[in-house]
């Protein structure tokens, strides 16, 4: 072959290769929930790759593994961005694995409603959703006015499921039950009365999808959930109650992370300051995938009902902070286990 | 046609590296794990492990239903072959494809069928309120009797067929013949079936026992955190706690346990035939 061809035909190629090479180097890799990922694609995904001309690669799974690939790969990150609970984002950031956030960058940062701007109070996480915690109920078979009636109500005697304490659900549970007997935050002695009612629990449920089947099955009448759940109950044809307990509904919020020197802040910037503007929160809520923690969102009393949402009911969550969840996760699990599962 | 022994092992060689690589190396390091403590080697978690009463009450508990189900399977698993074998060749096919049939279906749905049978509206506690026996349903999900009943359903058919298989090599005429000699149908089974059964009854009940300890979805299911079980414990170790050291414990325990059974099992079987 002549040189010049030879020349010619490599720089053709060259030519043809360079908006490949520059598509291949606008990747964000995101960790997120297992759940609703259809529904993320369209209402988020999908207009973001649009928009930024970029490609997302999703990587799912529970919290635990998500959070293993993140540490494994500390040192040169693979997970650039990533929605996980407050506490877990706690966690990564006591092992310095997490980058501090600009809030600069983050255009959307001042519609989120005051507690989601920085959950964490170092400036390494910003909350995207709240969840409301109460106790679904069949309202044709008991009345539930407070969360001790969980352990006393003696029509709940072995009818009753509890969320296990290594759950999301289970230190809410134990929050909102040390209140109702006013035991002063001292939650030992609430995990004791669990297990001394141990017998009369049916079980402790790990996913609200499992409480779902029990409850339609007619195997438990009343558990504490997460608000994201009460689709399942609502559609149900039995005659689910979401309860309003005198202690008030506990709350969490999931929030946003970005690993440390990932490398590709700029598009994890653009990605996060999208998923927290109004329109995509809006969006998200109207899909009822998530709750919105962006205050100007608006939807129609419907889909409220789904929600947790308007910030009379979020300012109103009791809201556990991240570090006691963490700083006394492992003595309750222990606690837990010697006295409740036995 | 015939290999020699180095054509015969060049063979097997790709097969053989195939399982080192890819299950015991992977494994033997995941293992490795729950005896490594200070940057040497320890027993420590193991001490640990067992110092926990949580941990000990599972451990019996695995024992005690392993036991049980190895042990219901081999007396219902007896009877059933025993009429298996002297059935006519159609009746015999046919009940042995039913015996076979539940194996063809996932141990999934094969549990969920239990929540029909066992929940609290019910077959079986809608029998006992119509009947009379109780006023409420009772509580039989989440119970150790539960994940007894959904184990031995799931296994019962490996014990069958392993004494079906042994129980078809038996001499017909071996049976008539202790019985003329004046043997009664206990001393038949004493004497005669269980000796020429014995290889079957290793085979089943290693099957039965070492499938009762390492099964998830039964335990997780039917018996759920109330009921924790080996396996159901090495799960929530690895995916909720993330600690890895209980975790391969645990998978160390139910392999010792696997292997101790066979081994016990076939030491029995070669004692009485010696």
């Amino acid at each position: 072959m002549k040189p010049f061809l030879t020349a010619a035909l490599l720089a053709t190629a060259s030519v043809a290769l360079v908006p490949a090479a520059n598509a291949a180097d606008k990747t964000l890799t995101i960790s997120v929930y297992s759940f609703a990922q259809d529904a993320y694609k369209k209402a988020l995904y999908d207009p973001f790759e649009e928009m930024c001309g970029c490609d997302l690669v999703v990587e799912t799974g529970n919290s635990v593994e998500r959070m293993a690939k993140i540490e494994a790969n500390a040192a040169k990150p693979v997970i650039d961005m990533a929605v996980i609970s407050s506490h877990d984002a706690l966690a990564l950031a006591r092992k310095d694995l997490i980058a501090d956030l600009d809030a600069s960058k983050l255009s959307n940062m001042s519609k989120l409603y005051p507690s989601a701007q920085d959950p964490l109070g170092n400036g390494q996480a910003v909350g995207y959703t709240f969840y409301a915690s109460s106790i679904v109920y069949r309202k044709d078979l008991v009345s539930i006015d407070s969360w001790a009636d969980l352990l006393t109500n003696p029509k709940l005697a072995n009818n009753v499921a509890l969320p296990n304490i290594t759950g999301t659900q289970g230190p809410l549970t134990l929050m909102m039950l040390n209140k109702a007997n006013d035991q002063g935050g001292d939650f030992s002695k609430t995990i004791s009365d669990i297990g001394k009612a141990s017998d009369k629990i049916v079980t402790f449920y790990s996913r609200s999808s499992e409480l779902a089947q029990l409850m339609n099955q007619e195997e438990v009448i009343a558990a504490p959930v997460g608000r994201f759940a009460w689709s399942r109950f609502k559609s149900s044809p039995l005659p689910f109650e979401w309860a309003n307990p005198k202690e008030g509904q506990a709350g969490g919020m999931n929030v946003m992370i970005m690993t440390k020197g990932n490398g590709n802040e700029d598009l994890a910037y653009q990605f996060m300051d999208y998923w927290l503007s109004t329109e995509v929160q809006t969006r998200i809520a109207e899909a009822l995938i998530d709750s919105p923690a962006n205050m100007e969102v608006k939807v129609s009393d419907e889909v409220a009902e789904n929600l947790t949402y308007g910030a009379d009911l979020i300012n109103s969550l009791n809201i556990l902070p991240p570090s006691e969840i963490i700083d006394n996760r492992g003595k309750w699990v222990e606690q837990w286990n010697a006295e409740v599962i036995k | 046609m015939f290999l020699d022994q180095r054509q015969g092992l060049a063979l097997a060689m790709p097969a053989a590296l195939f399982a080192l690589l890819m299950f015991l190396v992977p494994v033997a390091m995941l293992l490795s794990e729950a005896f490594r403590s200070d940057g040497g080697w320890s027993l420590a978690a193991y001490f640990e492990f067992f110092s926990k009463p949580l941990n000990q009450t599972v451990f019996l508990r695995t024992l005690k239903l392993g036991v049980m189900v190895a042990g219901t399977a081999a007396v219902i698993g007896y009877a059933a072959a025993f009429c298996i074998v002297n059935l006519d060749a159609k009746a015999r096919g046919q009940i042995f494809g039913l015996v076979v049939l539940p194996l063809m279906i996932s141990p999934v749905a094969r549990t969920y069928a239990w929540i029909v049978i066992l929940g609290r509206t019910g077959i079986v506690n809608d029998a006992l309120v119509g009947l009379g026996l109780t006023e409420t349903p009772l509580r039989l999900l989440f119970t150790e009797t539960a994940v007894f009943l959904g184990l031995l359903q799931l296994f019962l058919p490996l014990m069958i067929i392993s004494l079906v298989s042994s129980m078809e090599n038996i001499p017909r005429d071996v049976i008539p013949a202790a019985r003329v000699l004046g043997a009664n149908w206990l001393q038949v089974f004493v004497k005669v079936i269980l000796p020429l059964t014995k290889e079957g009854l290793v085979i089943g009940g290693t099957l039965v026992f070492t499938g009762s300890l390492t099964a998830y979805i039964t335990p997780a299911i039917l018996g759920g955190s109330k009921v924790l079980m080996l396996e159901t414990l090495l799960y929530q170790r690895v995916n909720v706690s993330n600690d890895f050291v209980s975790a391969s414990v645990i998978a160390m325990i139910l392999i010792v346990m696997s292997f101790s059974t066979n081994l016990l099992l076939k030491r029995i079987a070669t004692a009485r035939r010696s």
